[in-house]
């Protein structure tokens, strides 16, 4: 080929397996030695060695990021629980469990699931609604501020690239970290401190969401020692669509626009980047530092260039930059790109440079020859950068042109398709759960415990990050994610509800964001932890009014290396917990994404985080008023708390503070909880429930007394009324979590009503809201009285994280 | 080359650096008194002194709370404190800098800017370099992105 | 009846227009978003409307300080066509950075002298607050305040606040009691019952709390809190409202619609 570009030849055809892996290596490619061969296969049949930009491309087409090609290949999976075995091959582990579960429930009101930037299902006749949640891991750990504030400007833009573009509503954020108290001497070297990272990482969150206009509604933060060295950070972003803008299309002959931010050398490698484990030699180009007026431009005028029908096709540049993004628009046509009209931030870059950089707040369009003139002045007329830098064609060629000579010509099918399909063994050792000891307490115990509960690092109030985030920007937060009755007062909201008026004039409905995330589980049960989290998302939901059969979810799994087989075995499990839990609730995934190879090494050492399923709930409600918040309302009112309590306190709060051994990790009962959920929905639909919450992380205790100190109430709660399966002490029946439970509060002359409507749950009146604003759980059984003031919970709660 | 450095003014309160005096608390080091918060903008271009004045005193800075030190050569250290001096490494973006360009313009001096923004630090009270170089790191700079200077 | 308009201004970092925009339209008056380069290449079109608004964002990433480009921008090339709005008495409201840039380019607290003689700073905290807050509207205020967006309001309301950069500061002591006496000041933090908030209920640090002033005259308005926030009972966080429905930042639009009209 000839070539006078700034490009290199890759000299590859004649290199040993050895030497496949060295090149591999050296150039950050992050290619198996089966891939390096593939490439190697291919350009032998072209009698040619690859451009730079040709490596650098397969390289990142084919990379874990854009790829997920570990979850794509073929898993052997084998299982053994008390010497059953069981054995299954997984041609495509999220085709075969996620993925199938939405197809096989097949809801007319999902829009589109799994093939585009984001899952879009129904709001109304004319509107969809868009979610997605990204992660964005190593760059945080890395470099907290500029990472996470990338995470929230990238899946942003995962919403402005769906479609043809859905307007941006609400983000979600969740993370996890080290614990904030670590001693600096126990910080692996060359990582930041946790709390550095935590600090970091919500400013960034804040001054990108904030800066966007965008309110950052709802999120989970969880503290493990475990992501001491690599910390979690997913970024949510949810949007409306029209309805007749969700289908892109691509027209040989269309013109490519790239349009806001210009193209430099940062996030180099990023997409093969975030294949790798983390040490401290990282690739520094890895990082990058984002600017969200830029975004917020492109933003104000791209979603007017959509509404005057001037392109047929939009999508994000995120990881693997232009050649991601043109590469996957393209894919069906063929394109041809002229690198040297990409606007640079400064000058110097190579061709494949240009190709592959991750610089931020980019979009490429695909725009008919006909209104060329018309879009690039309505970017101009917002100062926002545009330029057209090349066409799509019909030769499904991926043809890079740089100063007249050729920087790379391939089949896209070869690019797409021929990445060949590794095998990897997944394994599992199902370790049967025991019931630990009963645990015995008295008063003064459970008033101790309960206000260590209440403080604990997972349970605690994260005010201090939530008034961080502009949460009420766009006017529509209508269930916040903090609640109180008043302004000195507050309490965790279950979820936020976005009331989208101005978006879609006129309109009743509403939107509702929740989540569920309990890695504590994970622990010890994987399949446990994500029916939990499927649930517990659900359960948030439905506790401020949300329709259970109105939901969609997203899944984002974080693990450690695939390569090793129990990890990875940990992971079909999760999945497979996944496919069943949707089926069981007929709950469709409709969007996801992986993270995989979170693992890190301390002096050689090579440690996998903790598992971590994080799932994103998203429904909608039918009548947005018609939602209720979690302070207890008025004195007198009766407390009920809905479902069963189980003897499950394994990988509970109170099982890490008083160390206990053993414990079953909370099971899942979808019939049992969807029941309960459905007549939540039905109860505050005919103004039956002044308050309700769920019951998670510390149990029922916690889940009252913040009720209480939220409302500047006091409650009474006969501890001997509550239903619980089996014999549970006292400690046990507050401190368990079982899913599936609800505390809801409900006015004396509505209780027969409320019952009525409940006659086929288990549920229990256990109490009552009091004036004296004294949390009290009293067993005349097994004469135990716990009395604390309901502020003085409030203190426990609200003073750990306060920085 | 000029560097404006923007101070609150006395009797002001300094939000940002008490920020910082506790932030260092945290770390767990000794010594630091008092910090004062200042933003730095070195700008480039065929710019006279009144120009850069203008620039300083109706751009960068707040009538009202804040005030400005402009020197056209690299300034050493006061003598009761130690300075630290928080710069982005070449190649990452810097955002507020842009913006600068652009109300440059907006203020209408014509001419070719180029900008370049910082932090300054003063660190009063008695630090040791060993100190300072931990307050440097942990806190104030990330190595990836920045780089630092104390004088 | 005459048809009320009102012009929206934004720029890049603009992000309440479309409330601030749903709220004029749900007090009977048309809105329309317009970007500061429209308004530049057609210097008169501002006067084509009855109210001028500057909405809250993060105008410009609200680099050097907040609101402080945009202000810059706005007086070296509109500055003249909107002072001449200020002075013919049309009614102007900035909400939150829209406050700090009519503060930073002077159309606060005197249009006449549009010089910059107050300020909003960092808040004491050092940290964005986001969060409601009680505001007391002095009864002086309602009965001989000439603030034509804050009639009709009870003696303390709500509404949520929500920026890193609002403590107020006037220049002098002297601008303090003049703001004080001819009852410029006539929004202030609160506690529920009207008494001196301490943090968080003074979210910011500011000056005797002042949450919003307007001019002597009275058609220019600024306020950090977002009356556009609430302008629905539903946005409360208890919602709470009056006549079972609105939000009392519904008033502070209506009264501005209702005095064009």
């Amino acid at each position: 080929m000839k070539n006078k570009t700034n490009c290199k030849i890759v000299e590859i055809l004649n290199l040993s397996d050895k030497e496949l892996i060295e090149l591999s290596a050296k150039n950050v490619f992050s290619l198996s030695l089966d891939e390096m061969k593939a490439a190697q296969c291919y350009f032998k049949k072209l009698k040619r060695n690859p451009t730079d930009a040709e490596m650098e491309t397969i390289a990142q087409t084919w990379s874990e990021h854009c790829k997920h090609k570990t979850l794509t290949g073929i898993i052997e999976y084998r299982e053994e629980k008390c010497s059953k075995k069981i054995k299954r091959t997984y041609n495509n582990l999220l085709k075969e469990t996620v993925f199938k579960a939405a197809m096989e429930l097949n809801k007319k009101w999902c829009l589109s699931v799994f093939k585009d930037n984001a899952g879009v299902i129904e709001f109304d006749s004319k509107n969809g609604v868009a979610f997605k949640v990204e992660t964005h891991n190593h760059p945080s750990a890395l470099e907290p501020y500029g990472g996470s504030a990338t995470g929230v400007g990238g899946v942003i833009r995962d919403i402005l690239g769906v479609g043809l573009g859905a307007k941006p509503l609400a983000n979600t954020a969740a993370f996890c970290f080290g614990n904030p108290d670590t001693k600096p001497s126990q910080v692996p070297k060359g990582m930041h401190h946790p709390k550095r990272i935590a600090k970091g990482v919500v400013a960034g969150v804040r001054d990108y969401g904030n800066r966007m206009g965008i309110p950052t509604v709802n999120g989970a933060v969880y503290f493990d020692d475990g992501y001491m060295a690599n910390p979690l950070v997913y970024c949510g972003a949810m949007g409306i669509i029209p309805k007749d803008k969700i289908e892109k299309k691509v027209n040989s002959g269309d013109l490519i626009l790239i349009v806001g931010g210009r193209t430099g050398r940062d996030g180099i490698h990023g997409a093969t980047f975030s294949s790798i484990q983390l040490n401290q030699e990282s690739d520094v180009g890895s990082v990058q530092i984002g600017n969200p007026i830029v975004e917020k431009k492109v933003l104000d005028a791209m979603l007017k260039a959509r509404d005057l029908n001037l392109y047929g096709a939009v999508t994000d540049c995120g990881a693997g930059g232009l050649s991601s993004a043109i590469g996957e628009l393209g894919e069906k046509t063929g394109v041809i790109v002229y690198l040297d009209k990409v606007p640079l931030k400064y000058d110097g870059l190579c061709p494949w440079e240009i190709w592959v950089s991750e610089a931020q707040e980019r979009m490429v369009f695909a725009v008919p020859p006909k209104n060329k003139k018309k879009i690039v002045e309505l970017f101009k007329k917002e100062n926002v950068e545009a330029v057209f830098v090349g066409k799509f064609t019909k030769d499904k060629k991926l043809t890079l042109k740089y100063d007249g000579g050729v920087a790379a010509s391939m089949d896209m099918s070869f690019l797409h398709d021929g990445i060949p399909k590794p095998t990897r063994l997944a394994v599992c050792k199902i370790k049967e759960e025991k019931v630990q000891k009963p645990v015995k307490m008295n008063s003064a115990d459970l008033s101790k415990a309960l206000k260590a509960v209440l403080s604990d690092l997972n349970v605690c109030s994260k005010e201090w990050i939530v008034r961080q985030y502009d949460h009420e920007v766009q006017g529509q937060t209508i269930v916040k994610p903090l609640h109180g009755a008043n302004i000195e007062v507050s309490g965790p909201g279950d979820a936020a509800v976005i009331f989208p008026y101005t978006a879609a004039k006129g309109t009743k409905k509403g939107v509702v964001l929740s989540n569920g995330l309990n890695p504590q589980y994970g622990k010890i049960n994987t399949y446990k932890m994500a029916a939990s989290a499927i649930e517990e998302s659900l359960r948030n939901a439905a506790a401020v009014g949300a329709d259970v059969e109105k939901m969609s979810v997203l899944d984002n799994f974080c693990w450690g290396n695939p390569n090793k087989s129990e990890i990875l075995g940990s992971l079909v499990r999760a999945a497979n917990a996944c496919y069943d839990m949707s089926k069981a609730f007929e709950i469709p995934f409709i969007s996801g994404k992986d993270s995989l190879h979170n693992e890190y090494s301390i002096g050689g050492k090579k440690y996998s985080i903790p598992p971590a399923l994080l799932i994103s709930a998203m429904g909608i409600i039918e009548n947005a008023a018609n939602t209720v918040t979690m302070p207890l309302k008025n004195e007198g009112n009766k407390i009920f708390i809905l479902g069963v309590t189980r003897n499950e306190l394994g990988g509970s709060v109170l099982a890490k503070i008083k160390n206990i051994k053993n414990g079953i990790v909370p099971d899942v009962y979808p019939k049992e909880s969807k029941k309960i959920m459905k007549m939540i929905y039905k109860s505050i639909n005919n103004g039956l429930i002044e308050s309700c919450h769920d019951c998670s992380e510390g149990g029922l205790a916690v889940a009252v007394s913040e009720m209480a100190f939220a409302g500047d109430k006091g409650v009474k709660v006969d501890i001997d009324a509550i239903k619980t399966k089996g014999e549970l002490t006292v400690a046990e029946t507050l401190f368990s979590e079982s899913n599936g439970r609800f505390a809801v509060e409900v006015r004396s002359e509505n209780e027969s009503k409320f019952k009525e409507i409940f006659k086929s749950c288990v549920f229990a009146a256990v109490g009552c809201v009091t004036e004296d604003k004294n949390v009290i759980f009293e067993s005349v059984k097994n004469k135990i009285k716990v009395k604390e003031k309901s502020r003085n919970l409030l203190n426990a709660w609200r003073d750990t994280i306060n920085w | 080359m000029f560097e404006i450095e923007i101070f609150t003014k006395n009797g002001f309160k300094d939000s940002r650096g008490e920020h910082v005096l506790s932030a260092i608390a945290g770390l767990g080091v000794k010594g630091a008194t008092k910090v004062d918060y200042a933003p730095l903008y070195i700008i480039d271009g065929d710019i006279s002194q009144t120009e850069a004045m203008t620039i300083a005193s109706e751009l960068l800075s707040d009538k009202i709370t804040e005030k400005f030190e402009i020197s056209s050569k690299p300034q050493s250290g006061k003598s009761k404190n130690s300075v630290i001096e928080v710069l982005y490494k070449k190649g990452v973006t810097d955002t507020v800098a842009e913006s600068v360009v652009k109300a440059i313009k907006d203020l209408g001096v014509t001419k070719e800017v180029k900008v370049k923004t910082g932090r300054k630090y003063y660190i009063y009270g008695n630090c040791s370099r060993v100190v300072l170089d931990k307050i440097a790191g942990k806190l104030l700079a990330n190595a990836l992105v920045q780089e630092y200077k104390i004088k | 009846m005459k048809k009320v308009k009102t012009l929206i201004l934004r720029t890049a970092g603009t992000n309440c227009d479309y409330e601030t925009q749903a709220a004029f339209e749900l007090c009977g008056a048309t809105a329309e978003r317009a970007h500061i380069n429209s308004l530049i290449e057609n210097k008169n079109k501002i006067f084509e409307y009855d109210i001028l608004a500057f909405p809250g964002g993060f105008s410009y990433g609200d680099d050097i300080a907040s609101g402080k480009i945009l202000a810059n921008e706005i007086k070296n090339k509109l500055g003249d066509r909107i002072k001449k709005f200020a002075l013919r008495g049309k009614p102007v409201i900035g909400v939150c950075n829209g406050f700090q840039v009519l503060l930073k380019m002077g159309l606060l607290p005197d249009p006449k002298l549009f010089e910059q003689i107050s300020t909003l700073y960092y808040n004491d905290s050092d940290k964005f607050e986001c969060r409601w807050a009680y505001l007391k509207t002095e009864k002086k205020v309602k009965n001989e305040s000439n603030c034509i967006w804050t009639k009709n309001l009870p003696d303390v309301i709500t509404l949520p606040v929500a920026h890193g950069e609002g403590k107020f500061i006037p220049i002098n002591a002297k601008l303090l009691e003049e703001l004080n006496r001819n009852n410029q000041i006539v929004f202030r933090y609160s506690t529920k019952d009207g008494g001196t908030p301490e943090y968080p209920l003074a979210p910011n640090g500011s000056v005797e709390q002042i949450a919003g002033i307007c001019n002597a005259q009275g058609n220019v308005f600024g306020l950090m809190p977002h009356p556009e926030r609430y302008v629905f009972a539903l946005q409360h966080p208890a919602r709470e409202g009056f006549d079972g429905e609105y939000g009392w930042g519904k008033i502070v639009f209506q009264n501005a619609v209702d005095f064009v009209k």
